[in-house]
C-alpha cells in the first residue's frame, strides 16, 4: 500500500510539473521598435 | 530506515519515468514555438543581374543587385488575433526591399504573415497581405514546422500569390548541419505590379493601361535544419518580364529583372550559428531530456528495489534471553 502512495505521488508530482511549466509558458515580450529596413545593413 | 529510503527512491523513480514522455509528447509541442515578439533581417544579392532601367525601358546588366528582406513580430497583432482564434498566433509584418547597384530602390513589397505559433500553419485574419492586397495563405512561408519532415510541402509564393509544393530532395550537409535540401518551381506567372514603382509618377494602374503585363518564374531552393524547421541559406533563380502593351514599344517583352539571388556570406555564417543553438534547446527537449529521465527512473527503481529487498531479508536469530526464573508463590 505504502509503495502505491509513494508511487502515486511521484507521478502526481510529474504531472504537476509538466502542467504548471507549459501553463506558464514563455512570455510574449513586446515588439520590436527596430524598423523594417530600407537600407542594406552592414552586418547581421 | 531502508524501507523509508526505498519509498523515496520509487517515488522518484516514477516521477522521472513519468517526466521522459510528458516531456517529449506533451510539453515539446507545447513549449516549442515561434515569439511573438522575434525582429529578423537577411540580406540576399544577385550578381551580375539583370535589370530593367525604366527610363529607357531596355534590361542591361549590373553588378549587384541587393534585396533586404526584415521580418517584424507584432506582437499587440497577434494578442488580438489570438483572443479569437483560441491559440499561439504570431504575426510577422514583413518587407522585401529590393535595391540595385546605385542605392536606388527597385521595389518595395510589404506583407503581412500570420500563423500558429508552434505548427507553422497559417491562421487567416483581418489584415493578411501582400503588397496591400488581402490573401488568404496555404501552406508555409519564411520557415517549416519544428521536426520537419522528408516530404513534401505547401510553400506560398508572395509574387504569385499562390501556393504550390515545395519538393523535399534529400538530406545534404550544409556547413557541419545535416540539412534537408528542399526546392519549388513556380513557372511563368503573371502577377501584379509592385504598388512602389521604382520610377516617380509610374503607378501600377498607369501602366495597366498601357496593357503591359508582369510575368515572373522562379526556381526557389531552401536548405531546412530538420529540428528547428529553420532555413539556413536559400537561393533564388529568378525572372521578372514585362510583355506586350504600348509601353514596350514594337518589342513583345523585355526583361525586368534576372539573378541568381544568394544570401550574403556574412548572413550565413550568422543564421548557421543561431540555427545551432536553437537546435540544442530542440535536442533537449526531444531527446536528451526524455532518454535521461528514462535512465534516471530505471536507475532509481532499480535502487529503490534493492534497499526494499535488504530490508525484507529475514533477520540473523537473536540471541537467547537468560532471564532469571520468577519466583513462584507456593
Amino acid at each position: 500500500m505504502r509503495a502505491l502512495i509513494a508511487a502515486a505521488t511521484g507521478l502526481a508530482v510529474a504531472l504537476a510539473l509538466v502542467l504548471t511549466i507549459t501553463a506558464v509558458g514563455a512570455p510574449s515580450g513586446d515588439t520590436s521598435p527596430k524598423p523594417l529596413l530600407t537600407t542594406v545593413p552592414a552586418h547581421p | 530506515m531502508r524501507r523509508k529510503s526505498s519509498l523515496v527512491l520509487l517515488a522518484l523513480a516514477v516521477l522521472f519515468a513519468a517526466l521522459s514522455p510528458l516531456v517529449r509528447w506533451y510539453a515539446f509541442p507545447r513549449l516549442a514555438k515561434i515569439p511573438a515578439n522575434q525582429y529578423q533581417d537577411m540580406v540576399l544579392e544577385a550578381k551580375d543581374a539583370t535589370l530593367l532601367d525604366y527610363g529607357t525601358m531596355k534590361a542591361k546588366k549590373v553588378p549587384k543587385v541587393t534585396i533586404v528582406q526584415t521580418l517584424k513580430g507584432n506582437v499587440e497583432a497577434s494578442e488580438k488575433i489570438e483572443k479569437t482564434a483560441g491559440k499561439d498566433v504570431v504575426v510577422w509584418d514583413g518587407l522585401s526591399y529590393v535595391q540595385g547597384p546605385d542605392g536606388k530602390m527597385v521595389s518595395r513589397i510589404p506583407e503581412r504573415y500570420i500563423f500558429d505559433a508552434h505548427t507553422q500553419e497559417p491562421v487567416h485574419a483581418t489584415g493578411e497581405m501582400v503588397d496591400g492586397d488581402p490573401v488568404r495563405r496555404e501552406g508555409i512561408e519564411f520557415k517549416w514546422p519544428f521536426l520537419t519532415e522528408k516530404r513534401d510541402y505547401e510553400y506560398f509564393d508572395a509574387q504569385a500569390r499562390i501556393t504550390a509544393p515545395i519538393h523535399y530532395k534529400g538530406t545534404q550537409d550544409f556547413r557541419g548541419v545535416e540539412v534537408y535540401y528542399f526546392e519549388q518551381t513556380i513557372p511563368w506567372t503573371k502577377v501584379p505590379f509592385p504598388k512602389a514603382m521604382p520610377v516617380a509618377g509610374i503607378t501600377p494602374e498607369s501602366v495597366a493601361e498601357t496593357g503591359t503585363t508582369r510575368w515572373y518564374t522562379t526556381v526557389r531552393k531552401f536548405w531546412v535544419e530538420p529540428l528547428t524547421g529553420a532555413p539556413v541559406y536559400g537561393e533564388e533563380i529568378h525572372k521578372e518580364e514585362l510583355r506586350g502593351g504600348t509601353l514596350l514599344g514594337d518589342r513583345e517583352k523585355v526583361t525586368a529583372f534576372a539573378g541568381h539571388v544568394k544570401m550574403r556570406e556574412d548572413y550565413i555564417a550568422y543564421t548557421v550559428d543561431l540555427v545551432k543553438s536553437n537546435r540544442m534547446l530542440v535536442l533537449l527537449m526531444t531527446s536528451y531530456l526524455p532518454w535521461g529521465f528514462l535512465a534516471l527512473g530505471v536507475l532509481l527503481l532499480s535502487l529503490s528495489l534493492y534497499l526494499e529487498a535488504r530490508a525484507r531479508r529475514p533477520a540473523d536469530p537473536a540471541p537467547t534471553d537468560a532471564t532469571e526464573p520468577e519466583p513462584v508463590t507456593a
